[in-house]
């Protein structure tokens, strides 16, 4: 079965029948976390770096920023059985627009959110699909953890 | 390269847009055209006023009594909810395709237009901008080009992907390059076509603002904006992804900061699921 997750939406699981996919993520990151031995997976879609331009959207939607996102994440895991220092962890997507200045740069702002927190948390990235300026749908299975990347126009790839 | 006599005849051949729209945006971005004169344009149109009450009554709205006139709408739901559905539906069915060329499933340019759209209207309504209306509508319809251009895109698409990637191209500028013409011209023809007002057509001529001077037009630069802003949300985006350049002067030309664009994108989010489930029933 297929777990869609929306914009600024999250699932994780441990069903080995079900599988997570969020599409189109454009300038937005997604992050996939597994955790092999009690196979439990989950992936975030997130928009936004930081939640402080709008405290009040961040409470209603948490998944829409990075730093009121990816914390939830890895709890949500945690409450399956996951352990940290197990977890694979893929993230994709912060493609950017052509833009000379780098003014605009929402995907590289979207990245550089991501690897703080990670950085502050001591989680390391495994693998990553990240910048350009293609968009890309991201899925895993939960049953082997197998991560699957699409970029539009172009057939599904095993990372 | 590709000859003009082909486009106009692949033009004739396209699913018109409803002549309800013209007569309806004349109307609706008139500060004295009343509720009245507004339902009058579209009862002109059967088969979209059949539509749009059928929408009107579907759970999403959830109404209390169904309505069984424009009047009734407009009264339930408002004039503006009103006008929206009605332009939605019109576009609808030109819009629905995949575009292969461009890597688009279907249903992928709907939901892209419809999202654009949505996200123009929000900076129009920011601003304060007249003509919020034909502002919704110019970005609803602004790729229109892309569906008589995808086969070419298709037959192209290497020569053009290799602009883009290597020679630091927009995925506009190739396609001007490579088959002569671009989406954003050939939409515009076909606004001319289609009899839309100078004004649309000029804005869907510009929405990449090949000329950076069209940027102190409010109106392109809000539908430009938006569109980049569309792009960058990802929703529908095809094979041409994210490859089109992005003016950061059009933000303070708008009068806003990066800020403002950060918290269009977040209330954009907030909005989305309501987008989704729209699409499904328009």
């Amino acid at each position: 079965m297929k777990q869609i997750v929306g914009v600024a939406d999250m699932k994780v699981s441990n069903n080995p029948a079900e599988s997570i996919i969020t599409y189109s993520l454009g300038s937005c990151i997604g992050v996939v976390i597994y955790d092999p031995v009690v196979k439990v997976g989950g992936l975030l879609h997130y928009m936004l770096p930081e939640s402080s331009i709008d405290q009040d959207k961040a409470a209603a939607r948490p998944y829409m920023f990075a730093d009121s996102g990816i914390p939830r994440l890895f709890k949500t895991a945690y409450q399956l059985g996951a352990v940290k220092r197990r977890m694979k962890i893929y993230a994709a997507g912060g493609a950017e627009i052509l833009d000379q200045k780098g003014f605009f740069n929402i995907g590289k702002r979207n990245y550089m959110a991501l690897k703080k927190i990670f950085f502050k948390n001591n989680v390391m990235i495994n693998r990553q699909d990240v910048g350009g300026n293609v968009n890309r749908t991201v899925r895993i299975e939960i049953a082997t953890g197998d991560i699957y990347v699409k970029t539009s126009g172009s057939r599904e790839v095993k990372i | 390269m590709i000859t003009l006599q082909e486009l106009m005849k692949e033009i004739k051949n396209l699913k018109p847009i409803p002549a309800v729209v013209n007569q309806l945006l004349t109307v609706v971005d008139h500060p004295d055209s009343s509720m009245e004169d507004i339902s009058n344009v579209i009862q002109y149109d059967p088969a979209i006023t059949a539509s749009v009450l059928k929408t009107c009554n579907s759970a999403f709205f959830g109404l209390k009594h169904p309505a069984e006139s424009i009047k009734d709408a407009v009264n339930m739901l408002g004039t503006d909810q009103v006008i929206e559905l009605v332009l939605l539906k019109s576009g609808a069915k030109a819009l629905a395709g995949s575009q292969k060329g461009y890597g688009m499933e279907r249903g992928d340019m709907w939901r892209y237009s419809v999202s654009s759209a949505m996200i123009a209207k929000q900076v129009a309504v920011k601003l304060s901008l007249k003509n919020k209306n034909t502002i919704f509508t110019s970005a609803l319809i602004k790729d229109i080009g892309k569906i008589i251009l995808e086969p070419h895109v298709y037959d192209s698409f290497q020569k053009i992907k290799d602009l883009v990637e290597r020679k630091n191209f927009s995925f506009r500028e190739a396609e001007k390059k490579i088959i002569g013409i671009d989406h954003a011209e050939l939409g515009a023809m076909i606004a001319k076509m289609w009899k839309f007002s100078p004004k649309m057509i000029k804005i869907i001529r510009h929405h990449h603002l090949p000329d950076e001077t069209m940027i102190k037009d409010k109106e392109i630069a809000a539908v430009y904006l938006s569109d980049c802003i569309c792009m960058m949300m990802g929703a529908g985006v095809g094979s041409d992804g994210l490859s089109y350049w992005f003016k950061p002067q059009v933000i303070k030309e708008l009068g806003l900061s990066a800020d403002d664009v950060t918290l269009i994108i977040a209330e954009f989010g907030m909005n989305m699921q309501a987008v989704e489930e729209l699409l499904h029933i328009v």
